[in-house]
């Protein structure tokens, strides 16, 4: 008789269950998939607007023209085109931009849309690719993670995210705290 | 309060106020079951979308909001190796009293310090504006706890190492 190698008492039933799974296709809605070469076209439109100087031409164009069908490199894409746009605009232009473009036809849902965008960019440091600070924190550090001890390694600005908060704050402040609940509701993510 | 801090708070603040909109939600998969869905994960559904707030690489705030509970995972900054001690220290000091702090977890999220956990029982028996309160007083204070700690540590140890050496003098 052989024992069984898992124990049984931990196996999740109900996820085995046909029925109780919820369907994904309701999770997440269809879209017409995006094409890379697609989202180049635009984010290369939107790129000689911002050199023709028309800032809020090229942030409308790629706030419109959001990839929700593209797949993750489509995505990195228009998301490092949007970034851009925002850190070329001054602080000043800032409320007066959106203020444009909130009350026009479609603010609202330019500015869920930037929202997203602002999330997606303060979200692209989450996955580190070698930790900062040496496992065994003995105070023997070891190869590469040598430093004076008391000194901070350099700061610099944080990788744009001064901009992106400050971008943040603006739209709360013209849209509201509802443009943050659709971003955290809205399963069509950027 | 420093030129990068304050917009930093501030957009936790607003990303807080806008998530911790909690109600009361039994579990959909066991009978007579009230679970934080977002400890869960058995019901995808109520999940939201999670959202990130960061002021640069090493410090940021992860909101993982669901229909019925919240989840607030910090990290906060560590800009050495003795940071990273006493960070360490200090929140295996809180979570150890994690009882008496009602909303603190008592495992932070993996690749955070330090996590929240916020059910609809909790903005039932609290004020929501004092709990985000709370956890801005809390992320303001942690960082000059921290450095003050730093501070006190090598003053002490620079005595201790005049001390030790004055003999050899």
């Amino acid at each position: 008789m052989t024992m069984p190698v898992t124990n049984y008492r931990l196996i999740d039933i109900d996820a085995l269950d046909p029925e109780s799974a919820f369907p994904a296709e309701l999770l997440t809605p269809q879209f017409t998939p995006v094409s890379t070469p697609e989202i180049q076209t635009l984010v290369g439109n939107c790129r000689q607007q911002l050199q023709r100087g028309d800032q809020e031409g090229a942030l409308v164009a790629a706030l419109e023209g959001v990839p929700y069908g593209g797949d993750e490199q489509g995505k990195d894409l228009h998301l490092q085109t949007v970034l851009e746009i925002l850190s070329s605009i001054k602080a000043v232009e800032m409320s007066p931009i959106l203020s444009r473009l909130y009350t026009g036809p479609a603010g609202t849902e330019l500015l869920d849309v930037l929202m997203k965008y602002l999330y997606k960019g303060m979200a692209r440091h989450n996955t580190p690719a070698t930790p900062a600070i040496s496992q065994h924190a003995t105070g023997v550090s070891t190869g590469t993670t040598a430093r004076e001890f008391g000194v901070a390694p350099g700061r610099g600005d944080g990788g744009g995210m001064s901009v992106l908060l400050s971008w943040h704050e603006k739209v709360v402040e013209i849209a509201g705290e509802g443009a943050i609940v659709r971003v955290m509701t809205d399963r069509r993510v950027v | 309060m420093s030129q990068s801090l304050r917009p930093y708070l501030k957009c936790v603040r607003s990303s807080l106020t806008a998530a911790i909109t909690l109600s009361n939600f039994a579990s959909q998969t066991a009978e007579r079951h009230n679970v934080p869905e977002v400890e869960s994960g058995k019901t995808p559904e109520v999940l939201l979308n999670p959202l990130t707030v960061s002021r640069n690489e090493n410090e940021r705030v992860l909101i993982e909001p669901s229909v019925n509970s919240i989840r607030i995972s910090i990290k906060i900054k560590q800009a050495d190796e003795i940071e990273h001690i006493l960070v360490h220290k200090f929140t295996r000091f809180l979570t150890q009293r994690a009882e008496n702090f009602l909303i603190l977890r008592r495992k932070p999220v993996k690749g955070y310090d330090i996590s929240f956990l916020i059910t609809n029982f909790h903005t039932e028996a609290m004020l929501k504006n004092k709990l985000v309160d709370f956890i801005i007083h809390f992320m303001e204070e942690v960082d000059k706890e921290i450095s003050e700690m730093k501070l006190f540590l090598n003053a002490r140890a620079r005595f201790v190492a005049e001390a030790f050496l004055t003999p050899f003098d």
